[in-house]
């Protein structure tokens, strides 16, 4: 049965390629409230990741409150019903939106191979991972051109979603998108990874007032 | 406060006399009721009214003491309250102070960080702009490059062609050089000849002219007769060439004879072939005559002419018919035989003498060759020698200009008029004859065939050049719009990153507990919190202005209930606070604890003496074989020296020498208490081994 062992090879990719997006997610996400100072330092410990230190906070509430979207997201990842998640960092005083980091998600378009045609060969994990260390890179090093926050800061985490997607009621709200005012943004493209399914590419777009 | 209480004493004092003036008057009372029922049973209802108006009075009083108490009370919690917020208030203004010094810190800071934030702005703000100007820079220079590598192809292809096309030239022009130097050769050779013409003339013309003319004769004689001689030697030398082209073509003929002998010889054979054919005839005609001969003598007479067959007569006179066809044959191919002999032999023959002439002109040809390479020779000394002659003259002729001017430059212009003639005149033929070469390079076919070819080439390249130019021209102008494009692309997708546009179709959403959201409802309840408060104590400030003094009454309502409810909240937040630090500390501690002991065993058994920790700073150690000897240790100041303060009763039994050693001389307590070690582990052996 042929066609069943396809759907279900394609099945698994989906779920794993839907797994490390996710963990990509909350690995991105935490290197981002480390960096940007949204959480003290202290809270972080460092974990070794993709081949290299990755700070993950130890902060019970914010670990629990990630964990709560990823689970979610991953549902929406694997409905393919989620377009964008951004995190953004907000000032606590002026309640105004500094940063907002964007991470595209699009579905990589499968050739549409008829039943003689091999499928494409799957993209090796240590490649993915690569690019992903490198996306990870990217965002330590954008410290040194992002604007430095000297204020106290808290985060939302966004996600953009498609009309028809299921949406736990009570649980997740429609929000307003925290941009940033127009004419004061500036915005930065990140590096791009993709899994055989999924592409995700990242962007940070922050407030500059030069 | 002491008007009040000087009242209270006032009451006392009077309801105590109205008490002792009561006393007597019941007396009296009493003994009119004893003599009068009437008057008592009046005066007892007056002594009940005046019993229910005391026990009135007294309730009164008692309610009045009562207040008085309940007042005092308020009092004093009104002072303890005034005390409490005096203490708050001053409390509050050292807070106020901390904190205006703290503001002001801030400030400070905040201004020294808004400095160094603008300076660094500042900074970040030129360090882009030299980012972006090095990045046109780079963006420029790579392409200058890719022009300059362009047009470096390009010029090298045309280089190469050009490079292809002057070689064809360049063998064009040496052919025409090789023509060119043949010419000049052969216009030298009549140069040369005329020169001689020349210098014979002018040998006739000068030779009366000048004193030393007998030399000029002599050479001139001898150069006319080398030229002579020359002239002599290439005329004989064109006439040997001629004859000797006539002997190749002889030579050629003689070729040609040898085939013919060759086919003459084929023919003799084809001859003898048909002169055996014709003796075998012969023998035949002469068995058949002798055959006749006899059968003529077997039957004579020809009477009998009846008695033979006509048939043989008639086979007989074909057979004579045929003798006689075959003998004219046979004589015929006889001739001819002869004949080609005859020619076979005379063609050998010439054969023979041409090839002995042949040898002869081939030695006369080498001797002529070498006979001219000698005159080559010697014509090549002769121009050297004419050249020096000329140098010669140039300079005689320079010496004669000093002394003769006008004499010799009349003759020497006129030589070098003749002479600039001549070239002139060269010149000019040379220049026709190139003409002559042009026109027939133009005028051939060929010419006008490719003409036409080369124009359509050239503007098939012209149109490519201009197809070229327009292609880069659109794709510099595609390129151009991929970039606005490409540009427009990203500041839309900025766009969406910043927020500022959501896309159709598409829900924003985000969790319903998100920090953001409990930070922000968390402050505008603490917002809410401190506005209550505020209002409330602005309402009991107003109150306490309206009613002036007279408040001074009414304790309970002097902090608002707010305010008082925030300090509560605060109270145990700060408590709960508290218990968390006293349960982290209490676990910090014990880790240490842990810690601590972990180190003290670590040393125990890796140095081998025990380590106590007092707090006054000194430092117990007790060497583990021996609990008996302790030394204390001290701080030595600062530095971090150690200093033996105490020692124990125990110990081994040179202790004191080494402590003279190791502490007073060497000052190495590490040592010493290696030492004791040992000392007292070795001690602990030998009691082992003794008690063993």
């Amino acid at each position: 049965m042929p066609p069943t062992k396809q759907a279900n090879r394609q099945a698994i990719t989906l779920k794993g390629s839907t797994n490390l997006v996710t963990e990509f997610f909350k690995y991105a996400a935490n290197t981002i409230l480390f960096q940007r100072g949204v959480y003290p330092a202290d809270d972080f410990q460092m974990v070794k990741k993709y081949g290299q230190t990755v700070l993950v906070t130890q902060d019970l509430a914010l670990e629990s409150y990630l964990d709560k979207i990823l689970k979610q997201v991953n549902k929406w990842l694997l409905t393919g019903s989620i377009t964008q998640l951004v995190l953004a960092i907000i000032s606590k005083d002026s309640r105004v939106t500094l940063e907002r980091w964007v991470f595209d998600v699009t579905l990589v378009e499968q050739p549409t191979n008829t039943e003689s045609s091999a499928p494409a060969p799957a993209k090796p994990e240590a490649e993915i991972q690569a690019e992903i260390r490198n996306i990870l890179k990217q965002i330590v090093s954008t410290v040194t051109f992002l604007p430095v926050i000297d204020e106290p800061t808290v985060f939302n985490i966004l996600a953009y979603t498609s009309e028809s997607a299921e949406v736990p009621a009570n649980e997740w709200v429609d929000t307003d998108p925290l941009a940033i005012e127009a004419g004061k943004s500036q915005q930065v493209k990140l590096r791009n990874f993709s899994t055989d399914v999924h592409r995700i590419e990242a962007m940070v777009a922050y407030r500059y007032e030069g | 406060m002491s008007a009040t209480a000087m009242n209270a004493t006032t009451i006392d004092r009077s309801s105590r006399t109205a008490r002792a003036r009561a006393a007597p008057k019941r007396g009296t009372l009493a003994a009119e009721l004893e003599s009068d029922p009437n008057l008592s049973s009046a005066k007892r209802q007056q002594r009940v009214k005046a019993l229910s108006a005391q026990v009135t009075q007294a309730s009164l009083e008692r309610q009045l003491a009562a207040a008085h108490s309940a007042r005092a009370e308020l009092e004093a919690r009104l002072r303890e309250r005034d005390a409490a917020i005096e203490r708050l208030e001053s409390d509050r203004r050292w807070i106020a102070d901390r904190e205006r010094e703290a503001n002001e810190q801030r400030e400070r800071e905040s201004e020294q960080h808004e400095e160094d934030k603008a300076k660094l702005d500042a900074e970040l703000g030129s360090l882009r702009a030299t980012a972006s100007a090095l990045r046109e820079q780079h963006r420029d220079l790579e392409d200058e490059y890719a022009a300059l590598a362009r047009s470096t192809s390009q010029t090298i292809s045309a280089q190469q062609a050009q490079i292809a096309t002057l070689t064809e030239q360049a063998a064009l022009l040496d052919g025409q050089l090789a023509q060119a130097k043949q010419t000049a050769a052969d216009r030298g050779a009549q140069l040369a000849d005329l020169q001689a013409q020349l210098d014979d003339a002018r040998s006739a013309h000068a030779t009366p002219a000048h004193a030393e003319g007998d030399d000029w004769a002599i050479v001139r004689t001898e150069l006319a007769k080398q030229a002579e001689h020359m002239r002599a030697l290439e005329a004989r030398n064109a006439k040997m060439a001629a004859e000797l082209r006539a002997r190749r073509e002889r030579d050629a003929s003689v070729d040609v004879l040898r085939e013919q002998n060759r086919e003459l010889q084929r023919r003799a054979q084809a001859a003898d072939d048909l002169r055996e054919h014709a003796a075998r005839l012969e023998a035949e005609v002469q068995t058949l005559t002798r055959e006749r001969d006899r059968w003529a003598a077997e039957e004579p007479g020809p009477s009998t002419p009846s008695k033979t067959p006509v048939a043989v007569t008639q086979t007989l006179s074909k057979l004579r018919l045929e003798h006689q066809q075959l003998l004219e044959e046979h004589g015929a191919t006889a001739a001819l035989l002869r004949q080609r002999d005859n020619e076979l032999k005379s063609a050998e023959q010439q054969i023979d003498e041409l090839q002995d002439e042949l040898e002869n002109v081939t030695t006369e040809l080498d001797a002529l060759r070498a006979k001219v390479a000698r005159s080559d020779r010697s014509a090549a000394l002769m121009e050297r020698e004419v050249a020096f002659l000329k140098d010669m003259v140039a300079s005689l002729t320079a010496e004669e200009a000093s002394q003769n001017d006008r004499h010799v430059d009349d003759l020497a212009a006129q030589q070098i008029q003749q002479l600039d003639a001549l070239v002139a005149e060269y010149k000019a033929t040379v220049q026709g004859l190139r003409d002559e070469l042009d026109t027939l390079s133009n005028d051939t076919s060929f010419v006008q065939h490719v003409r036409p070819l080369q124009d359509d080439l050239a503007a098939e390249r012209a149109a490519r050049a201009d197809a070229e130019q327009a292609l880069a021209s659109a794709q510099e102008a595609a390129e151009s719009k991929i970039d606005a494009l490409e540009q427009a692309l990203f500041d839309l997708r900025g766009e969406i990153g910043a927020g500022q546009h959501v896309p159709p179709g598409v829900r924003v959403l985000s969790l319903a507990e998100n920090p953001a959201k409990e930070w922000f409802d968390r402050s505008d309840a603490a917002m809410a919190r401190l506005r209550g408060e505020n209002a409330a104590l602005l309402a009991r400030l107003k109150q306490l202005e309206a009613s002036g003094a007279r408040a001074a009454g009414g304790g309970e309502d002097l902090v608002p209930r707010a305010s008082l409810d925030v300090a509560e909240q605060e109270k145990a937040a700060l408590a709960e606070e508290l218990k968390d630090k006293e349960k982290r500390m209490l676990r910090l501690r014990q880790v240490f604890n842990n810690k601590s002991a972990e180190f003290r065993e670590a040393v125990e058994e890796i140095l081998g003496v025990k380590l106590a920790f007092y707090a006054s700073g000194d430092i117990r150690v007790t060497p583990q074989y021996d609990l008996s000897a302790q030394f204390v240790f001290k701080r030595q100041g600062n530095e971090a020296r150690m200093q033996l303060v105490k020692q124990g009763a125990g110990g081994p039994e040179d202790l004191p020498h080494l402590i003279r050693y190791w502490i007073g001389e060497e000052q190495c307590i590490p040592g010493f208490i290696a030492s004791v070690i040992l000392e007292s582990y070795e001690a602990v052996r030998r009691q082992q081994h003794a008690a063993d």
